[in-house]
């Protein structure tokens, strides 16, 4: 990462970073794809074009509740909230996810 | 238009454009200019399209893409009422008759009786030529005490009854049941209880239970029917229980009113003890884990003793008949029924006409949709061309012929109900059976079932083909040849299902006017049958009385030519038989001594207008002490006279030597098919036996409908005698109706169908011919140029129908001879291999072949070269 190139995002992790960023209240798409790119310092690069597919995936699958209201900008947005099934679902892929990161970084530091 | 699902329109295009726009509102928040602005988004977002199509195959679009074809299928199918009327109507046709002919099936054949577990029930009984017979009384205990793979059994009889209930009397139909009938079934009362045992101890006053029918019809529904008190045959019943509302009984469509035990004060002597009183039948489960085969065997077994003991006390002649008796038990879910036994045949081949019926539509629909696919091929390509898939396209073809399919079953299933009700009463045709043929869920999957297939079966073959259009118009040509062989072939289907179905029509309206061809030996026209009926049945000694006074009456009243009686009438269902001695006569070894048998009474020949062939009548001078005589028919005369005159020679049966006073044409009693019996009459004063018997009494109007007669008759029979009541007045003309009624749907139906299968497959020819002659415009054209003759123009269109007809009528005759089995039952006086039929049924699909011919044939004698010539 040393020449500062975005790397892609790891399959299944776009859903759990999604999944964070709704957690922290009602949300539109475009604010979920800024916070996005803020959280990660714009070195995770989310593809626009597949944000949208994830987001309605999810709410397939309901882990997010969508509905349509009013933006700061006054125009109509489709605001995304996190289900209770959701939270858990969150929980359950950080969970993973801290574990996978802990062996990694344990493989990684074995290997110095 | 609303669509449920429209609600839930997730407004992805909404929800990507606000983000794009934030997207700019944000850039222009940066400092940049709104057109930089707006292509700095358009290259980070990309087509908006395109990403919609994305989410939209996450979303999952099956039902989406579905209601937009359906509203596309609706806008189309508007644009073109004519096709979209025919279409719908020929889908109507042919699913209607297909669910008004199943809903009978369904009615008829298909439903268990309302019991526990029906499909354990079994039917144990005698077997007279494979169908069940009944029995008596001693074979029924046998049955129910020695089968070991039974758990119960039950015998009932049903009888009509005057019953008197709260002072009035009510002719009820009652199911008289021994004990164990609501165990064996296993049913549960709506009120009150059910039959048990203590209803049959001789010291308590028996219950009986009535049905719900009975309790809304004769009781309104009232609570306080239970307890109330019942005469039934001058012996005291108490009403104890109401039968849920789904129970109509163990014989479909003959629900009772009343069911009462069937205690031994309701059986003559006769009827419990006599071993060939056969009077019951019985009903059975199979005990847990036993099976139908395992009963069926033990039933021959014990069937086999039976009749072996019962030979041994017979006379020699009879043993044999007597050791020929089967018996067998067979599974019975739907109980006694007697209508599945009577019309599940013609069912069936009305089953297998509407499926070639729907078969014949479908096709036809095939090709319409052909052509209309034929006419959509810009539309058709200009989709291809801009990417639509392919199987895209068929979907969409397909939802049209769902939509026609869909709209034709509704219509189907609404009209069904009707034409089934209509149907039923023609095959019950006065005989009292109530059974409802309303849809049932298997009516309603059925139709659904057969909407689809025919959807497919009519729209997917036209769709593939649509489809396979080219977007390069150069081998436009080539398809359009292939097109024309495709139609082809649809009008050698059209034509070969057609055949079939004329052969079915010829067969089954030659049956009929086979039928009314036969001499029946008296002539119905003008008659009156007139049945009666006593609520206590007569003494021995007032019984006489009583009818003699009747046919009197009845023989005097205004616009009556004369009346008489009998105890059986033609095609009313048979004779008795009764051995008998002939004077002169030696019976061979084995031939049997069998004669119908009727009593009747003075002018019975003279009203029926039987020729009197020699000797008299029977008349006022034979009375019960005068000489013992007896009528013969010309079949006995014949058989046991031969060229001798039979006036004067005696006949003795039961003991009794009967002088012959006449000879009388040959008449059939059991049914217009039945072969004729011979027969002896004897006088209604000489009958021996001191039970009273049953007669019927039939009256020759002078003029008019005799059925005009009614009213008066039913005062009449009161006035006779105040315990007698009318049953029935009918038409003699009914009753011979009754006779053939199923020959009489089958020639309708048959022959209806058989036409409309005509002119479908005439205009199938039609269209085909006249697409080829517009298309050959050219060729003709040319021809006629170099000198063809508009004789040979017409020939050219002629050897094309002669090459169709014959490929269609040589595999319809092949398919209708494959099928004869099927029919061959239930015809008369011809077979179903009789070539006469398949001529007449070529030559009507010929003519009518050519009749769709002439128009086309004259259109290509009349091209002008000239015309033709430019018309490239």
């Amino acid at each position: 990462m040393a020449d500062g190139s975005k790397s892609d995002l790891l399959q299944g992790t776009l859903d759990m970073l999604i999944l964070k960023v709704v957690a922290l209240g009602p949300i539109h798409g475009y604010a979920i794809a800024q916070r996005l790119e803020q959280m990660s310092d714009a070195v995770l690069q989310v593809q626009q074009g597949s944000l949208y597919p994830a987001l309605h995936r999810l709410e397939k699958r309901r882990w997010l509740r969508a509905e349509w209201a009013q933006s700061d900008t006054g125009r109509e947005a489709r605001f995304y909230t996190l289900t209770a099934p959701g939270r858990k679902q969150l929980d359950e892929q950080r969970a993973y996810w801290d574990r996978l990161s802990t062996a990694i970084t344990g493989v990684l530091r074995t290997a110095e | 238009m609303w669509w449920p699902w429209r609600r839930r329109d997730p407004r992805i295009a909404d929800e990507l454009r606000f983000h794009r726009e934030s997207l700019i509102d944000d850039y222009i928040a940066a400092g940049m200019d709104r057109a930089e602005a707006t292509r700095r988004a358009f290259l980070k977002l990309g087509n908006l399209a395109h990403l919609e199509e994305d989410v939209r195959d996450v979303r999952g679009r099956w039902l989406e893409d579905l209601s937009r074809d359906l509203r596309y299928a609706f806008r189309t199918l508007r644009r073109s009422p004519g096709f979209s009327i025919i279409a719908v109507l020929s889908f109507a046709l042919g699913i209607g008759a297909n669910v008004a002919i199943f809903s009978l099936v369904s009615a008829v054949m298909l439903r268990s009786l309302p019991v526990r577990a029906p499909h354990r029930l079994v039917q144990i009984t005698r077997l007279l030529e494979g169908h069940p017979g009944q029995v008596s009384y001693p074979l029924f205990a046998q049955f129910r005490d020695q089968i070991k793979s039974i758990s119960g059994a039950f015998a009932n009889a049903s009888v009509t009854e005057a019953a008197l209930i709260d002072g009035q009397e009510d002719f009820v139909t009652a199911e008289l049941v021994t004990a164990g009938y609501y165990q064996v079934l296993g049913l549960e009362p709506a009120a009150g209880r059910l039959l048990g045992p203590a209803d049959l101890q001789p010291s308590s006053t028996p219950g009986v239970v009535i049905s719900d029918g009975y309790w809304q019809r004769r009781f309104g529904r009232s609570p306080t029917v239970l307890g109330k008190p019942v005469t039934l045959r001058d012996r005291a019943f108490t009403i104890v229980g109401v039968t849920p509302p789904s129970f109509l009984g163990v014989r479909p469509g003959q629900p009772p009113d009343l069911t009462v035990p069937l205690i031994d004060s309701l059986m003559s002597d006769a009827q419990r003890r006599a071993t060939d009183f056969n009077w019951l039948r019985v009903l059975a489960r199979l005990a847990p884990g036993a099976t139908v085969t395992q009963a069926n065997a033990e039933a021959q077994v014990i069937f086999g003793a039976f009749v072996e003991s019962q030979a041994a006390h017979a006379s020699e002649k009879d043993r044999p008949g007597i050791l020929g008796q089967r018996a067998g038990a067979f599974r019975a879910p739907d109980g006694f029924n007697v209508l599945r036994d009577n019309i599940s045949q013609p069912l069936m081949i009305l089953m297998g006409i509407v499926g070639l019926i729907l078969l014949l539509a479908c096709v036809n629909l095939s090709g319409l949709l052909l052509a209309r696919a034929e006419m959509r091929q810009r539309e058709i390509s200009i989709r291809l061309a801009i990417g639509a898939g392919r199987g895209r396209l068929v979907r969409q073809f397909l939802t049209e012929s769902l939509v026609l399919a869909s709209a034709g079953a509704l219509i189907g299933l609404l009209s069904a109900n009707w034409v089934s009700a209509w149907l039923f009463r023609m095959f019950v045709n006065g005989r009292s059976f109530n059974l409802s043929v309303s849809p049932d869920w298997r009516v309603f999957v059925f139709t659904a079932a057969i909407a689809i297939i025919s959807c497919v079966v009519a729209g997917l073959t036209p769709a593939l083909r649509a489809v396979r259009a080219n977007v390069n118009p150069a081998l436009k040509e080539v398809r359009a040849q292939g097109q024309g062989r495709f139609g082809r072939g649809l009008v050698v289907t059209q034509l070969a299902i057609s055949m079939v179905l004329v052969v079915a029509a010829t067969l089954f309206v030659g049956t009929l006017l086979a039928l009314n061809a036969v001499d029946r030996g008296f002539d119905p026209e003008g008659l009156l049958v007139v049945r009666v009926r006593s609520a206590q049945p007569y003494s021995a000694a007032r019984a006489p009385v009583v009818q003699q006074a009747l046919r009197d009456r009845l023989a005097s009243l205004p616009g009556v030519a004369t009346a008489s009686a009998s105890q059986m009438l033609p095609l009313t269902g048979g004779l008795w038989d009764r051995g008998v001695q002939v004077e002169g006569y030696l019976f061979q070894p084995g031939e049997p001594d069998h004669v119908g048998f009727n009593v009747i009474a003075p002018a019975y020949f003279s009203t029926l207008a039987t020729p009197l062939l020699a000797g008299r009548e029977f008349d006022e001078r034979d009375t019960a002490a005068s000489l013992k005589v007896a009528i013969v028919n010309e079949s006995f005369a014949r058989h046991f006279f031969r060229n001798q005159s039979a006036i004067g020679r005696h006949v003795t049966s039961v003991g009794v030597t009967c002088e012959i006073v006449g000879v009388v044409a040959d008449a059939k009693y059991q049914d217009l098919r039945s072969d004729i019996m011979k027969t002896m009459y004897i006088p209604w004063t000489q009958r021996e036996g001191d039970q009273p018997a049953r007669y019927s009494y039939v009256v020759r109007t002078v003029s008019g409908d005799p059925q005009r007669l009614s009213p008066t008759v039913e005062r009449l029979v009161g006035d006779v005698d105040s315990g007698l009541h009318l049953a029935t007045a009918t038409d003699y003309d009914t009753i011979v109706n009754r006779a053939m009624s199923t020959e009489r749907i089958m020639a309708a139906l048959g022959g209806f169908f058989g036409l409309l299968a005509i002119v479908v497959a005439g205009l199938g020819v039609f269209g085909v011919l006249a697409f080829q002659v517009a298309r050959r415009t050219n060729e003709l054209g040319v021809r006629m140029a170099l000198g063809a003759s508009p004789t040979a123009m017409v020939g050219l269109v002629l050897r094309d129908v002669a090459a169709m007809v014959g490929a269609g009528v040589t595999i319809g005759t092949v398919g209708a001879l494959a099928a004869t089995g099927l029919v061959r039952n239930i015809l008369f006086g011809l077979t179903a291999t009789d070539p006469r039929v398949f001529l007449v049924a070529a030559i009507a699909m010929a003519s009518a072949a050519l009749l769709a011919a002439w128009l086309p044939a004259r259109r290509a004698a009349r091209v002008d070269p000239v015309v033709a010539l430019r018309h490239e």
